[in-house]
């Protein structure tokens, strides 16, 4: 006699009381949740982008005034997000286009207006409070017949662009960014004296042909200063960033510490990137006594070349090729060993050529730096301009320019010989 | 035997070669004569005579003697072998020998360890010399890095958390100039001049660079002399920075408008765009090109159908690659007369009204940092 197990003992669990699948459940329902509530944010932003633009350039063109949105906020945010809705239901919205789907019906026929219709309506029941998103296909997609399908061009004609929501609403964007631009840096008398006032730069032009001979050795001077700023900046600068690119690469740091470090370094150097040599030689002026004003202005760029070349390294780490790595890897090297003999020879000269590219960058910017007191020969230049010394700032700027002119060239031979 | 060149050529461009090997070793004698100059006087300073602080100047007959030192140390560096003009410019001279059988593994070069050889002895006295140069033309000093000034630590205190106490309102104080502007206003000026700058630059650069590209203008005399021209603007007018060209154009319109700053941007972006489109121009497949010949299109033609089609994709990366750096540029111009949101930087910075500061520099982050993810991105999908 069969032992008595109890009547369920051979049946399956019931689907839903798996872990595996309530996990898949809710990985696939907040991956698609992901990825549609970025589709209608695109459109939303996009749609206010636009709607900002528009009240500004209306407001700025009627009452010469600045102003961001024509109707009170509340009716801002409906009206952007119903616009967004209606776009998403009645077209191809921009949101659709850059994550490369379109609206079908579930047999992959072309959307009747009434499915467009349902699909609109029950929108603002799945997507603002977000419950109907988290089932597959959601609320809104179910009830009208409609979904996302993989754009294809199979079997169609393009559209020209202006036939296309997509292509209207970036062409007003761009548009409306251009008048808005226009009616806000561009005034009536500005734009005369563009036209009329030429001559008052004369005095300029002048000091180029015949320049102020008394101060080109104090001249020559200050230029040794700013390339030896440069140079000192992009040495140590390399130095800091070469070992730091390593750590910056997403290919070689792999693992939860590793990809920890890398979101840091990486986040750390974009936002010190976005800071401009000058502003931080603002920063750095203050930090060291006065007297050591090309020192600053070393940090300066020290600083903006690390997190610019720290980048450019890791990514051409990025892409080095692995198969080398796995070959070197097979014959059994260690780490060190695969670091030697598969990535430094890919590295070498695409290194040494960014270096050559930052250097002349930083003799650009060394010339930037001095003019907010960080020494070298953008010092002088202020000075004198400063000072209304015209010939004197002529003689000064065809300094810069013969300078720059020369490292510009033989930086862009050393690199074409490198590459 | 037919491809060796003619031999009177062989040997004029074997002279040359000498000669500019020659050169390179003179101007880098040159280049520590100069070093040894500045430490005799950076040290002859330091020396406390009574009452004798001047600097070291060569007597009238050290001019000649240093050119002619340095020449005479050039050409010693030749014969001995310790020259970095005949390394650079892959001239040694060879010993008739046959090879040892580590060189016959290895190869020649790979011998000696570069700082055994003569030329490595030298490249690792030069970059000591430049490394102990620039530490005392620079005026290193690391013990003032360590400890900031009063100011400093002032400044520290005060810049976080910074102040966005203007960002939607007016500062009274900025507005006594004749500038009404949040620092909003200002930001939004900022990236108009940028976009203006680039949009007005692309299309400047998009018909100029036909006119640069070789394989467009064709090879007659005309064709040269016009991509002669193009070429040469664009290289001279690219070395020229955006900040002198803000100066000059503030002069032009008006010290503070942004029409200044916005020309500045449009000059370099044409320079630089014209050159990177003309490059790419170059770049292109010549099939389609040819076929469109053939098929009896004309030049206009060409382009449209051959050309363009090729181009457009990388056209539209620079460009947004551009837009990127104009708004980078675009908020500093200020400081040569440019307008945008520098004026407000640079008008608290000399007010030292850190906190707010902090503000404008926390905002220019965010947009600048906006941008460049976006163009990034943007870029990324077009090539």
């Amino acid at each position: 006699m069969p032992p008595k197990y109890p009547e369920t003992y051979l049946r399956e669990k019931p689907s839903w009381m798996a872990w595996e699948r309530i996990a898949d459940f809710l990985y696939f329902g907040f991956k698609t949740l992901g990825k549609r509530l970025s589709i209608a944010l695109l459109d939303v932003g996009g749609i206010a982008i636009l709607w900002i633009l528009t009240s500004y350039v209306i407001i700025r063109l009627s009452t010469g005034e600045i102003g961001y949105a024509l109707v009170p906020w509340w009716t801002f945010g409906i009206g952007v997000v119903e616009i967004a809705a209606l776009w998403e239901s009645f077209g191809r919205s921009f949101g659709h286009r850059v994550a490369r789907l379109e609206l079908r019906r579930g047999d992959g026929g072309d959307p009747a207006l009434h499915q467009r219709f349902v699909h609109w309506l029950l929108w603002h029941v799945s997507v603002l409070p977000l419950v109907g998103l988290l089932p597959t296909p959601p609320l809104h997609e179910r009830a009208s017949g409609l979904a996302l399908r993989p754009f294809t061009m199979e079997g169609r004609t393009p559209k020209p662009w202006w036939r296309t929501s997509t292509g209207l609403y970036v062409a007003w964007l761009l548009g409306i960014s251009v008048v808005a631009a226009v009616s806000v840096t561009i005034s009536w008398e500005d734009l005369v004296r563009l036209f009329t006032n030429a001559g008052s730069t004369a005095k300029f032009w002048r000091s180029f042909f015949s320049p102020d001979t008394s101060i080109i050795v104090k001249t020559v001077r200050a230029l040794v200063v700013t390339v030896f700023m440069a140079m000192t900046a992009t040495a140590f600068a390399v130095m800091v960033a070469v070992p730091l690119s390593f750590f910056a690469a997403r290919n070689l740091m792999r693992g939860l510490i590793g990809r920890s470090i890398y979101t840091v370094i990486r986040v750390a150097m974009s936002i010190i990137r976005s800071i401009e040599p000058v502003v931080w030689a603002i920063f750095f002026l203050v930090w060291v006594r006065v007297e050591l004003a090309p020192f600053a202005g070393v940090l300066a760029l020290f600083v903006h070349s690390v997190s610019d070349l720290t980048k450019l390294y890791a990514e051409r780490l990025e892409s080095i090729d692995p198969g080398l790595i796995e070959a070197i890897a097979a014959t059994g090297a260690n780490r060190l060993q695969v670091l030697r003999y598969a990535v430094i020879p890919q590295i070498v000269n695409p290194y040494i050529s960014f270096t050559l590219y930052r250097w002349d960058i930083n003799i650009r910017m060394a010339t930037v730096v001095g003019v907010v007191g960080g020494g070298g020969i953008g010092q002088d230049l202020f000075f004198y301009l400063k000072g209304n010394l015209w010939t004197q700032a002529g003689t000064v700027m065809l300094f810069i320019i013969a300078l720059v002119w020369a490292i510009d060239y033989f930086s862009a031979r050393l690199r074409a010989k490198l590459a | 035997m037919n491809e060796s060149p003619p031999k009177k050529n062989h040997r004029a461009t074997r002279i040359r070669r000498r000669l500019l090997a020659l050169f390179i070793d003179w101007l880098t004698w040159g280049y520590v004569a100069y070093g040894v100059m500045y430490f005799l006087n950076d040290y002859w300073w330091r020396i406390p005579l009574e009452r004798f602080y001047t600097t070291l100047t060569l007597p009238p007959w050290g001019w000649p003697a240093a050119v002619l030192g340095t020449l005479a140390m050039a050409m010693i560096c030749q014969v001995t072998g310790y020259s970095l003009g005949e390394r650079a410019l892959k001239l040694e001279m060879k010993e008739e020998r046959p090879l040892n059988k580590e060189e016959l593994l290895m190869g020649r070069a790979m011998g000696k360890p570069f700082w055994r050889t003569q030329w490595g002895v030298m490249a690792v006295f030069l970059l000591a010399l430049t490394v102990a140069l620039g530490w005392h033309i620079v005026k290193i000093d690391i013990e003032a890095l360590l400890r900031p000034s009063r100011r400093a630590r002032e400044m520290l205190g005060e810049i976080f958390p910074p102040d966005f106490r203007y960002f939607f309102a007016s500062d009274p104080a900025f507005e006594l100039r004749g500038l009404p502007y949040s620092i909003l206003d200002l930001m939004m000026v900022t990236i108009f001049m940028a976009l203006l700058a680039t949009v007005l630059g692309a299309a400047v650069a998009l018909p100029l660079s036909f006119f640069g590209a070789r394989n467009i203008m064709g090879f007659s005399p005309a064709g040269w002399f016009v991509y002669g021209i193009v070429r040469g603007f664009f290289n001279v007018f690219r070395s020229i920075e955006t900040m002198l060209w803000a100066v000059v154009f503030a002069i032009w319109i008006r010290w503070g408008s942004p029409l200044a700053g916005i020309m500045a941007l449009t000059i370099h972006t044409v320079a630089a765009l014209g050159k990177l489109y003309s490059e790419q121009v170059e770049g292109i497949d010549p099939g389609p090109v040819e076929a469109v010949v053939a098929a009896g299109g004309d030049r206009l033609e060409v382009i449209r159908y051959a050309v363009l089609p090729q181009v457009v994709p990388s056209f539209w990366a620079f460009t947004l690659y551009r837009w990127d750096i104009n708004v980078r540029m675009s908020t500093v111009i200020a400081l040569v007369g440019g307008g945008g949101i520098g004026d407000m930087l640079f008008y608290y910075k000399n007010e030292g009204q850190w906190a707010l500061l902090g503000a404008v520099v926390a905002t220019i982050v965010a947009v600048v940092w906006a941008m460049d993810y976006l163009s990034g991105r943007l870029r990324e999908r077009i090539t």
